[in-house]
């Protein structure tokens, strides 16, 4: 445990390092066009580096270069192999969903099937040796040499072979299985002599769908034979940009997974992540099955919700919500419970009678609401612990910190787009050096993440385990005053250096300030998604008294000094690594980078 | 735009070779991409002895995009639909290649109706009928042969006879009768006026 974190830190002091002090940031892209749009650097190292360091990172993010080079790779291996060339392994491969080995045995296993299959001939037949030949297309005759075909020899003009070729790329990807138009041919038709023969626009478009189908085809296969591959497996997965709707940007970044090798999160270089197994978007802490309980419940109840709120009351003992759609107020509540109650003042039946006005007017209803003391919403907070207010609360929650990510993320592209182009004016900064803000803010974006699904996790947490939900209630509120400074800090005290009219002299403090926090939160974010994993183990291990082995573990939380004067090893094993050289100390308890001069830490008092 | 002359030529093939093929094809005088054509029903069917009107449209991607062909004669056939007159056939749809015409396509449906594919239905109804109870079936399909596919048949003289008790002209009720391929009730819904 000490090692993993002593290991985390560590890569954390070193991205620290990077990102402030190094020129080679991402906002140097000289990809003029992208810089526009991608939050992360078109440098994979750095990227990966950004985005993995919670853990050891078992993808990687393809472009499209990446993926053309695969796939040319795996062209070349097979035309080598089976000594065809390029073009014939490249239908090869297509036919069986670009799996090498799948060629390989078919291939080897009946040659003259595979090619009778994939219309592939052994011996290419010219063009029948005569002056002029009739189009089988048009009827029209021609001259031998401007007529074309496939390796079968069978003869169409040039205009019919691109009206052809024209008409089967715009229906599709179907189009990589081009055959000779002669019916009782099949002969296939191989990339050259499509782009060749097509237009540019529709070259263009075949050019996508044979790289797609590298992609798409891939994974099919591989999923229908997951049972079967047991090391390194990969597949490939276009990220799922167009279902996010909040992010503009859609790119074909494939993603190449390696199953077994920990979390399911993958982030694509949009920044957009998700989960490799069940293609939510990501969810660390919470697990599969959990989230897609609660989006069914989500979907369910949301529109459920209202009405129930509207039109129910819940049993006074079970809290059960219950419907009165006829008859009299006197209640009995279904079994197991059988609570007899009046539906107007929700009291036990058995207090009624001629005493309370008689069995169908009830007078203490009628008189305490007179009185002011049945307020129909003071009643409902009586009932909080019914079960559908349970889960509106925590759904409220959920869904509030879902918005403020998305706003978080609005704030971000509008912070990489404006925002920083100005600060670096106005400060006198090279933008380079304002790569701290950007952290910062993926790091919002993160965080609300993370504490959205805290939500659900928490909703899902039994009810009498009332020692973990303490825990969990008081890491989850810990979390969210963290994660408040950091935001306030982002938001409101950068404000203060946008609308100045020159340099200010505390800039370099407000990057420490915001640099701290940032890195002081993620650490955070980062054992408390650990000990969620963990079940909350810890509890079981100290028992009822979970606060100060909860904190322990967390390390460094609070700038408050709540939780980090505990001695967690895991912050104190990073605090030497992190002076350099420009005369910056790091806070051994909660990272904070602090000026040299200072000797206590200004963001958690702690003495050097 | 539709390749004219490919059609042209396909017309004057089709012309030579109509007489061993028993099958009529013909452009629309204003539009060539707007045909009729005629099948004779497939002997030993129960199509034997029909004549089966057929409306073809093409599109404009024509010889690249197959042709549209639809049943005006009623059919009872699996892959035909018996409201509309849709057919469920291959080489009209992803099988299609601009090496096929008009010809291979009228010989490949007169092989239809030899031989339908119930497994890939065009109407349910029908092919439900054929999977369970073939007798039926064929009895079916043969009454409405006779009923909607023999223009000459007593049948049709006796719809004529109605029609024109109805009090429409002779020669108006039988070229009508004919173009809707023998159905009675589209052939009055057509001579009445609008």
């Amino acid at each position: 445990m000490d090692s993993e974190d002593d290991m985390h830190d560590a890569n954390d002091a070193e991205s620290v390092d990077d990102d402030f002090y190094s020129g080679e940031t991402a906002m140097d892209s000289d990809d003029g066009d992208a810089a526009d749009y991608e939050f992360i650097d078109n440098d994979s190292d750095d990227s990966n580096d950004l985005v993995s360091h919670r853990s050891q990172q078992n993808y990687t993010i393809l472009n499209e270069t990446d993926i053309q080079l695969r796939q040319e790779d795996d062209i070349t291996k097979i035309a080598s192999i089976l000594s065809i060339s390029n073009v014939a392994a490249a239908i090869l491969l297509r036919h069986y969903n670009w799996s090498v080995s799948k060629v390989n045995d078919e291939w080897f296993a009946d040659e003259e099937k595979v090619r009778r299959v994939v219309g592939l001939l052994e011996e290419p037949r010219p063009l029948p040796n005569a002056k002029e030949l009739t189009c089988g297309i048009c009827f029209e005759v021609y001259p031998n040499d401007s007529m074309r075909s496939a390796a079968c020899g069978h003869p169409f003009c040039v205009t019919c072979w691109q009206g052809y070729i024209s008409t089967s790329i715009n229906d599709g990807p179907g189009c990589l299985t081009l055959r000779c138009p002669d019916p009782s041919c099949g002969a296939a038709v191989g990339k050259d002599m499509v782009v060749s023969l097509a237009s540019h626009d529709d070259r263009e478009k075949y050019r996508r769908y044979f790289l797609r189908s590298f992609v798409e085809d891939n994974r099919k296969v591989i999923v229908l034979s997951f049972n079967f591959l047991i090391i390194d497996l990969r597949f490939f997965f276009i990220s799922p940009l167009i279902q996010n709707g909040v992010l503009l940007l859609v790119v074909d970044y494939a993603v190449d997974f390696i199953v077994g090798g920990g979390t399911f999160d993958v982030t694509c270089r949009c920044s957009y992540s998700f989960c490799w197994n069940c293609t939510e978007e990501a969810h660390r802490p919470v697990d599969c099955d959990t989230v897609s309980k609660w989006i069914m419940k989500n979907s369910a109840e949301s529109e459920n919700m209202n009405w129930i709120l509207a039109n129910s009351k819940p049993c006074p003992k079970c809290k059960r919500p219950i419907e009165k759609n006829q008859g009299c107020m006197h209640i009995t509540c279904t079994p197991p419970c059988k609570f007899e109650f009046c539906w107007l003042c929700l009291g036990a039946w058995s207090d009624h009678g001629e005493r309370t006005g008689g069995f169908y007017a009830c007078n203490r209803y009628e008189a305490a609401k007179q009185e002011g003391v049945y307020d129909d919403t003071e009643k409902r907070r009586e009932m909080a612990k019914n079960s559908l207010e349970r889960y509106t609360h925590y759904y409220e929650r959920w869904a509030t910190n879902q918005s403020s990510r998305q706003k978080a993320l609005a704030d971000l592209q509008q912070m990489q787009s404006v925002h920083l182009e100005k600060l670096s004016d106005k400060q006198c900064q090279p933008e380079s050096q304002l790569k701290f803000i950007t952290e910062a803010w993926l790091q919002i974006v993160e965080c609300r993440r993370v504490l959205k699904w805290t939500y659900a996790y928490g909703y899902y947490l039994p009810e009498h385990e009332h020692a973990k939900r303490q825990f969990f209630e008081y890491l989850q509120g810990e979390a969210e005053s963290g994660l408040e400074r950091l935001h306030q800090c982002a938001e409101k005290e950068l404000q203060g250096y946008l609308n100045v009219e020159g340099p200010s002299k505390d800039f370099n403090e407000f990057r420490m300030k915001l640099a701290g926090l940032t890195s002081v939160t993620r650490n955070y974010f980062e054992n408390l998604v650990r000990a969620l994993e963990n079940g909350l183990s810890d509890v079981d291990a100290h028992g009822g008294t979970s606060r100060t082995g909860g904190s322990r573990s967390l390390g460094a939380g609070s700038s408050k000094g709540r939780t980090s004067r505990s001695k967690g090893t895991a912050s104190r094993s990073s605090g030497s690594r992190n002076i350099d050289d420009s005369g910056h100390w790091s806070c051994e308890y909660c990272t904070f980078a602090n000026a040299k001069s200072a000797t206590v830490c200004q963001m958690c008092q702690q003495r050097r | 735009m539709a390749n004219v002359s490919r059609i042209h030529r396909e017309l004057m093939q089709f012309s030579k070779d109509q007489s061993i093929l028993g099958m009529s094809l013909m452009a629309d005088d204003d539009d060539v991409r707007h045909l009729t054509a005629t099948i004779p029903g497939p002997t030993s069917t129960p199509y034997d002895g029909g004549i089966f009107h057929l409306d073809i449209t093409l599109p404009d991607g024509y010889p690249f995009d197959p042709p549209k062909m639809r049943f005006t004669t009623k059919v009872w056939h699996p892959n035909i639909s018996s409201q509309t007159g849709a057919i469920c056939l291959d080489i009209l749809k992803n099988n299609w290649s601009p090496a096929l015409n008009l010809k291979t396509a009228l010989i490949s449906l007169q092989a239809l109706l030899s031989s339908p594919e119930p497994n890939d239905p065009q109407d349910a109804v029908v092919a439900k009928q054929y999977l369970g109870d073939y007798a039926t079936f064929v009895a079916t399909a043969r009454r409405w042969t006779e009923d909607f596919a023999k223009a000459s048949s007593a049948n049709f003289s006796g719809k004529v006879h109605k029609l024109v008790e109805m009090g429409f002209p002779e020669a108006l009720v039988k070229k009508t009768l004919e173009a809707v391929g023998g159905d009675e009730n589209m052939a009055l819904e057509r001579l009445c006026p609008k």
